[in-house]
């Protein structure tokens, strides 16, 4: 049971951080009307999933060796680019929201289109969905034939948990104001994305379009990736306990080049817009 | 601001169907090492393969549920659907060992490889 525990666990903390993420950020910006935007993503991302995990079934061949990966690889990449845009739209905002003025969050709400976030919640979930539904449909199936309905439990405990924690995460974000939430999460999406970006390196690496070479560092006799901890830190910021020159590299160059992006530009522009846009002419 | 995320977009599409079309070019005869997962084991379980040379690893599940054979060394993970046979091109490996396990039955699925 513990071991399925910690799969299920492993697998869903992610997504759960990143469906997080985002309804916390509707609440914040008030617009709860929204949320129906990422209970649609997430929903449809898990449909997505079921249907992969029921379609690699029908797979085989060359379709069944490479499609699902390369499926795979493209929503972490497509991850990282809707994560990176998300920060920088809240990075943009932070500067100029100071606490919580209803006027600002009406501008902000105007400018993003938040229909996105549900686009972020359905890569966020497709992630490793259908391997966690393929999991504890295996585990399933077996406890009808060997008595092991408490695997299934634990697997299904630790979506739970998963869930619950990045519940309370940014349950406890509310209480920031405005413009700290915006510049504590922009940080936090940014570690987040670069671990993706890293992973999906590593991905490519595995199905030989880059190339491997040997473990920059092995710190797994301190922590390994694989248990609780680990995994925890992996979906936080990328842990690795033997990374890969290019994954470190991909990860120090996404970071240098996300913090340009977000940070690069004077302040001045974009308080000099905000001026127009307030005294036309 | 989004010409910049669309060229961003077409960079990462271009540089995606360049690797994809190179990964796909450079796939030509080479050793096959069969690998089976049966009652929730490797088959087995440690491989033994030349160092620098890339090779193929067909794996079958032959068990009811499925399996997801996952190396962190490899940067691989790879579910195979109960029944199915999967093929794995493994690039060239230095010398040394590779631990892989079979994510959904950690505690008795292990392997490794071993390149010499």
């Amino acid at each position: 049971m513990g071991a399925t525990f910690v799969i299920t666990l492993r697998e869903a903390f992610e997504a759960s951080l990143i469906l997080g993420i985002v309804y916390t950020y509707l609440e914040k910006i008030g617009a709860r009307d929204s949320y129906r935007y990422v209970t649609w993503g997430g929903g449809l991302g898990l449909l997505a999933s079921v249907g992969m995990g029921v379609g690699v079934g029908y797979l085989s061949g060359p379709l069944l060796d490479l499609g699902p990966d390369l499926i795979g690889a493209t929503v972490i990449f497509a991850a990282v680019v809707l994560l990176t845009w998300h920060a920088w739209w809240m990075q943009q905002h932070a500067r100029s929201i100071r606490g919580q003025v209803q006027h600002q969050i009406e501008e902000a709400r105007a400018t993003q289109r938040l229909w996105l976030v549900g686009l972020i919640a359905f890569t966020g979930v497709f992630r490793e969905g259908a391997e966690t539904v393929l999991f504890l449909w295996g585990i399933m199936a077996q406890a009808a034939s060997m008595n092991g309905w408490g695997n299934v439990l634990g697997g299904v405990t630790g979506v739970a948990t998963a869930a619950a924690i990045g519940w309370a995460i940014f349950h406890g974000g509310r209480q920031l104001s405005l413009s700290k939430f915006f510049s504590v999460t922009t940080v936090f999406i940014l570690l987040l994305a670069a671990g993706l970006f890293s992973t999906g390196i590593g991905r490519l690496q595995g199905l030989g379009f880059l190339p491997m070479g040997e473990p920059l560092w092995d710190t797994s006799f301190l922590l390994s990736d694989r248990n609780v901890l680990g995994s925890f830190l992996g979906g936080l910021v990328g842990y690795r306990a033997r990374p890969s020159a290019l994954e470190v590299t991909g990860y120090v160059v996404y970071l240098v080049v996300a913090a340009v992006l977000l940070w690069g530009r004077t302040p001045r522009t974009d308080s000099r817009r905000r001026h127009t846009a307030i005294f036309p002419g | 601001m989004t010409k910049t995320w669309m060229s961003l977009m077409v960079g990462l599409a271009v540089a995606g169907a360049w690797l994809l079309g190179g990964g796909v070019l450079t796939a030509d005869a080479q050793t096959e090492i069969t690998l089976t997962i049966e009652s929730n084991r490797f088959q087995p379980e440690e491989i033994k393969v030349k160092g620098g040379a890339p090779f193929v690893l067909v794996i079958t599940n032959k068990d009811k549920g499925p399996e997801e054979f996952e190396s962190h060394d490899l940067r691989i993970e790879k579910v195979i659907p109960a029944g199915k046979t999967v093929r794995l091109k493994i690039p060239a490996l230095k010398p040394g060992t590779y631990r892989f396990v079979g994510e959904y039955h950690e505690q008795t699925a292990k392997g490794r490889i071993i390149a010499e």
